[in-house]
């Protein structure tokens, strides 16, 4: 019985791992633009610091079982100054240097700046202990732990919480950002293509902390209008 | 031989029983630094214990999807004590203690300045764990996460007594921080032997100064935030709370103050075990001495600049996150030059590869890779993607494990020797560590991708099919091999008191001065204190451990049956100074344990006896003060005084100053951070308002504050007179400075209870509540502090011969005058030159 | 004569600048964009990121001063005394205000790219 409740993660794990990144909730398979950054910064620290990592071990490893040619002074302190000026000082200060060009600008690129062209949609989230509270201000809708975007379209969320600190946060789709009881947050999203991704809260708020999860569903801008007409019949 | 002469083994003998504990239950008395330092270490080690088990139990949950063996109101309780436990019963203690443990033998020094104050800390930290723990056994843990962000934490959503816990059993333990904190300081930079300037001093020392400042400067903005949200919890005043005025930000920000910095607190002392083993195990001096003192400094500060990284997805300005998240990653810079100092010194030495090595390496897999991931949490738009998540609970683990628990372990098995005079086994110690790494790494090294793929941390539970199935079974899996490595740990050690071989003096061949000690060391240390001519005195001078031994250096033996160490100058470590210290004392204890019923009793809310405490712990701690400098239970006058160089208290430059100054100094602090939150709530809080009407009328503050004036520059001309020489009316100016102080007191306690302030209605009067309460007490404390050393003049122990006590007293006077009129400008005039 | 840049105070002074330097940065930014926050279109061309660039330029500066003070002060120690152990406190405290002089320099970088308020 252990078993067989043990097999099937452990199956259906090697598959995923085969896989690679995908997921549901996955940040490394991103289905909008901000995702898709993030995303890419990872690939390239990863890979960067990957390398940092091994090339660090394996110097240690190295230096730890050579035996040094010579006992001359000089050499040594030549020596000394090349690892602590070139390793200590100028690797770390080269890496920050790229890091800081590429990601400032991709910062800079998810926030919620006024578009050049069109607007965005506004939606209004109110976090609760433990559900998300949906509201489309032009339209009236009200929703409870599900969102419907227009896909290809940017889309504001403004957040609020009614009671404690939670974190609205969908993977695919962008970072995170928390609802802070007194302000108001406002997240940009943006799914590519149509589709259902799941979002859920990322600060611990309590008991229910683990359930409060929500979607965002995103359809055609034809499908949403539809949605939205199709949301407002009979409530006026 | 000399150590056959009947006169020198006399001398020995009386040593040790001026530096003897008390027999029996009267080790409970004990204050000297080796006992001490000791304690904090065992205690540490079994609260690291009981963290690790709340984690056993937290993986056991998580093995599998939605298992239900552990309730979402208990798993709450598990991660949030798993992190207080580690962070404030486990690691920081820990590494004070060793702090405690190492300084004074790698200084040349017997005792550390204010033994005391060692003991009290330690007693403070013993009762705060076990009162915090109890909480789980009663199944009323503190269960907001291990830090406690508000409101989640407040009266409303945590009604129970879990977050008064949490609040007050720290505030209680952290007393014991500030202690070591300020006890460390003063010792490194006033007690190391004749000669250690501060270009000699060992690298461990500059790191545990380093350690030491840090908790003099990071600490109080947590206790600031701990006595905010209890006193909002308790009494109702809204400090975080929206509707009030408050802003549940100010926690944050206040919390990860200290928050940042203690990962630094805990990382540098490790880092010194990493500097010192390095070149013994390499057998050549460190390469790059300076670049690494360079690097202690650069990490002390820059670690201040990096808090709002936790606070990233708080909904900051951009360009406000990119300033901290650019300090965060240079940070980077100092922790690779000590990285490739070390590899440096590797590189050129010849490495004798054994037990303490293997951790060493450990340590560096494991942080290197923590760094790293630090570097990409830095990252804004990353951050905002993995904040949260398990990648941040690997990274951390990468860090503080990896930063921390692994350099404890190799200087475990390197100063196990020194402590039990055995030998550690290699083979059991191999397979421990072996099991450790192993087990560490299966449990958080695929744990980054766990939280990749959209796994929070902090939930009880989780769907299956989501791609976190195997990847926590792992985790769980790796978990319980590095318990059973923990399990192989404590075994080695415990088999190595038994059947280790004995260790020869110096087993290691190492440099420093603790290895020409007897093995376990004596409580006093060194029969007599050596002359420092090199930064490397064992490798220099084999000889030493025999000629400090057979007493040919200063200060031999225990002439006057006291307790005496040399106090030397901060910068050269030239000897200025015979510090007499104390000896065995049933002080510490009572205070703590008065201190202990006052922290019962407003967890209870019975606040009658919370005063009682308070009381009897006043009492304690003002008859502390009273055995001091010239009182017979210390250095009485006799008239075959030391004269070159003198007794501290016949000075006007003793510790006791500059324990005064680096307390102010973490005071102070504190004061700034209660200012702090003024202008933040002022700028910030959404609902923050200003009353109509001024709360203090101003003519009544300035006659409160010219009174405090007078009595200061009353006290400071005592002060100075005393010093140059002259007694004449002493007394009597020290009575008319307490007067005047009390004078002040009595005008701002008027003026507080008759200001119409609403303190639970809105956070300006409950802020500036706050701060009539911190000038109240510390005009009470000067006042009655100068009226205690009046007193003393009396009876004779303040005097032209003992000038030291008034000097003492004279920063907290300037001080107190400082706050005062700082708070004047801020709280009332700025305010009123400002809004409308 | 000696040279008043040998003070060990050298060793922290150049960061508790830096730190001084930092907090004015970030409660000046917090302070000025809840008081009076420039238009976002404005981008980066805003009088609050000219005061602190303007800040940041002068506070690096200075340590700059400091460092070569410090520098020449060490030079100077080693001829009175040509023992090197002397030149220890003021060649570290070079290095230090040298070290807080280009994180100043770091830091304030984003204030030429980055809008100060959203």
């Amino acid at each position: 019985m252990m078993f067989r409740r043990l097999a099937a993660p452990m199956l259906l794990g090697t598959l995923l791992g085969l896989a690679g990144c995908s997921g549901p909730l996955s940040t490394l398979d991103p289905a909008g633009p901000s995702a898709a950054t993030a995303a890419l910064l990872w690939w390239g620290m990863f890979a960067a610091f990957s390398l940092v990592w091994l090339a660090v071990v394996g110097l240690w490893l190295y230096a730890m079982f050579r035996q040094p040619a010579s006992d001359d002074p000089a050499r040594a302190r030549r020596i000394e100054k090349r690892w602590i000026i070139g390793g200590g000082v100028a690797l770390p200060v080269v890496s920050i240097t790229v890091l800081l060009a590429y990601g400032i600008p991709a910062g800079h690129s998810m926030l919620p700046l006024p578009l050049d062209k069109g607007e965005s949609l506004e939606i209004h989230v109110t976090a609760h202990q433990w559900y998300w509270e949906v509201m489309y201000p032009e339209s009236g809708i009200a929703l409870d732990d599900e969102l419907h975007i227009p896909a290809g379209k940017p889309v504001d969320v403004h957040l609020r919480s009614a009671d404690v600190i939670h974190s609205f946060w969908v993977p695919r789709l962008g970072g995170k950002l928390d609802a802070v009881p007194g302000r108001t947050n406002v997240q940009r999203l943006q799914a590519d293509e149509p589709g259902s991704y799941r979002g859920q809260c990322a600060e611990y708020c309590g008991v229910g902390h683990a359930h409060m999860k929500f979607t965002v569903t995103a359809h055609t801008p034809e499908d949403f209008e539809a949605w939205k007409r199709q949301e407002t019949q009979g409530d006026d | 031989m000399t150590d056959r002469d009947p006169d020198f083994s006399d001398r020995v003998t009386r040593l040790e029983r001026v530096w003897a504990n008390l027999p029996g239950l009267g080790t409970l008395a004990a204050v000297n630094h080796t006992t001490v330092g000791l304690r904090f270490m065992v205690t540490g080690a079994a609260f690291f214990l009981v963290g690790g088990l709340l984690a056993m139990l937290m993986r056991t949950q998580l093995a599998l999807p939605e298992q239900d063996i552990i309730s979402p109101e208990i798993y709450g309780q598990l991660f949030t004590m798993h992190g207080t436990v580690m962070m404030f019963l486990f690691a920081i203690p820990i590494l004070e203690g060793l702090g405690l443990y190492m300084i004074p033998k790698l200084i040349g020094a017997r005792d550390l300045v204010f033994p005391r104050i060692s003991a009290f800390g330690y007693y403070c930290y013993l009762f705060g764990g076990l009162i915090i723990l109890s909480s789980l056994f009663l199944g009323i843990a503190p269960d907001a996460g291990w830090f406690m962000y508000t409101p989640l934490s407040g009266e409303e959503f945590s009604p129970g007594p879990g977050s008064d816990f949490w609040l007050l059993g720290i505030t209680f333990v952290e007393i014991s921080a500030m202690a070591a904190g300020i006890e460390l300081t003063v010792s490194i930079l006033r007690e190391r032997a004749n000669g250690m300037s501060l270009s000699r001093m060992p690298l461990f020392c500059w790191y545990i100064l380093a350690m030491a400042l840090m908790i003099v400067f990071g600490f109080p903005p947590l206790i600031l935030a701990s006595v905010l949200l209890e006193v909002e919890r308790a009494a109702g005043l809204p400090f975080f709370d929206v509707a009030g005025g408050g802003d549940p930000v100010l926690w944050q920000h206040l919390f990860w103050l200290f928050g940042h910095p203690e990962v630094y607190i805990i990382f540098l002392p490790a880092a010194g075990i990493v500097s010192t083993l390095i070149p013994v195990f390499a057998q050549r001096p460190i390469v790059g001495y300076r670049w690494i003192v360079l690097s202690i400094i650069l990490t002390g500060f820059i670690s201040f600049g990096l808090w709002v990284h936790h606070m990233f997805t708080v909904g900051i300005p951009l360009l406000a996150q990119a300033f901290f998240s650019v300090a965060s990653m240079l940070v980077a810079v100092p922790t690779g030059i000590q990285i490739f100092a070390w590899l440096a010194t590797l590189w050129t030495g010849r490495v004798i590869f054994s037990l303490p090595m293997l951790w060493i390496f450990g340590f560096l897999v494991v942080f290197v890779g923590g760094g790293l991931t630090g570097v990409m949490l830095a990252l804004v738009p990353f951050n905002w993607q993995v904040h949260d998540t398990h990648f941040v609970v690997a990274h951390l683990h990468y860090v503080l494990v990896g930063g921390m628990l692994f350099p404890l372990m190799a200087g475990l098995y390197y100063w196990l020797p020194l402590l039990t005079g055995r030998m550690p086994s290699e083979s059991l110690g191999r397979l421990g560590f072996w099991l450790f790494f192993i087990g560490f790494n299966a449990t958080f090294l695929l744990m980054h991708l766990t939280g990749l793929r959209g796994m929070p941390r902090r939930v009880y539970s989780y769907e299956a099919g989501l791609g976190w199935d195997w990847l926590n079974l792992l985790s769980s899996v790796g978990g319980f091999i590095l318990a059973a490595g923990v399990a192989v740990i404590i075994i080695d050690v415990i088999l190595h008191l038994r059947y280790g071989r004995r260790a020869p003096r110096n087993p290691w061949r190492a440099d420093t001065l603790e290895w020409a000690l007897d093995k376990p060391p004596p409580t006093y240390n060194f029969v007599s204190l050596p002359t420092f001519r090199t930064r490397h005195p064992l490798w220099e001078h084999p000889e030493l451990p025999e000629s400090i031994a057979s007493g040919q250096h200063a200060l031999a033996g225990a002439e006057h049956d006291r307790r005496e160490t040399y106090g030397s100058d901060a910068v050269t470590g030239k000897v200025r100074e015979v510090f007499h210290l104390p000896s065995n004392s049933w002080l510490p204890l009572l205070a703590a344990l008065s201190l202990a019923v006052v922290c019962v009793a407003l967890l209870v809310r019975t606040y009658d006896v919370a005063l009682v405490g308070v009381v009897a712990a006043a009492v304690f701690l003002l008859r502390w003060g009273w055995v001091n400098g010239a009182h017979p239970g210390m250095a009485p006058l006799s008239n075959d005084e030391p004269t070159d160089p003198p007794l501290h208290s016949r000075t006007t430059d003793g510790p006791g100053l500059w324990g005064m100054v680096v307390t102010l100094m973490a005071n102070g602090t504190l004061y700034l951070c209660l200012i702090f939150g003024w202008v933040y709530l002022w700028t910030v809080a959404p609902e923050w308002v200003f009353p109509e009407d001024p709360r203090l009328p101003l003519s009544g503050m300035l006659v409160s504050g010219g009174l405090l004036v007078i009595a200061a520059l009353l006290q400071h001309r005592a002060a100075k007179r005393l010093a140059a020489g002259n007694a004449a009316g002493l007394q009597a100016r020290l009575w008319q400075a307490a007067g005047l102080g009390a004078a002040h007191f009595a005008v701002l306690l008027w003026l507080t209870l008759e200001a119409p302030l609403e303190p639970t209605g809105n956070s300006h009067d409950a802020v500036l509540l706050m701060l009539l309460i911190y000038l109240l007490f510390h005009g009470a404390l000067a006042a009655l502090l100068t009226a205690m050393q009046a007193l003393r003049v009396a009876r004779g122990y303040i005097g032209v011969r003992l000038p030291y006590e008034p000097v003492v007293l004279r920063p907290l006077w300037i001080y107190t005058t400082g706050i005062f009129w700082l708070g004047v400008v801020i709280f009332i005039l700025l305010p009123a030159g400002w809004a409308p | 004569m000696r040279h008043r840049a040998v003070h060990p105070a050298h060793l922290v002074l150049g960061l508790v600048v830096w730190a001084v330097w930092f907090v004015a940065m970030y409660g000046g930014l917090s302070v000025a964009c809840a008081v009076a926050p420039p238009p976002v279109a404005d981008g980066a061309l805003t009088w609050v990121n000219g005061l602190l660039l303007l800040l940041t330029a002068f506070t690096a500066a200075a340590l700059l001063y400091a460092a070569w003070r410090c520098w020449l002060a060490a030079r100077a120690e080693d001829d009175v005394s040509g023992d090197a152990r002397s030149r220890f406190i003021p060649v570290v405290s070079a290095t230090v205000h040298l070290s807080a002089a280009m994180a100043v320099l770091a830091i304030g970088v984003p204030t030429i790219v980055l809008p100060p308020c959203p």
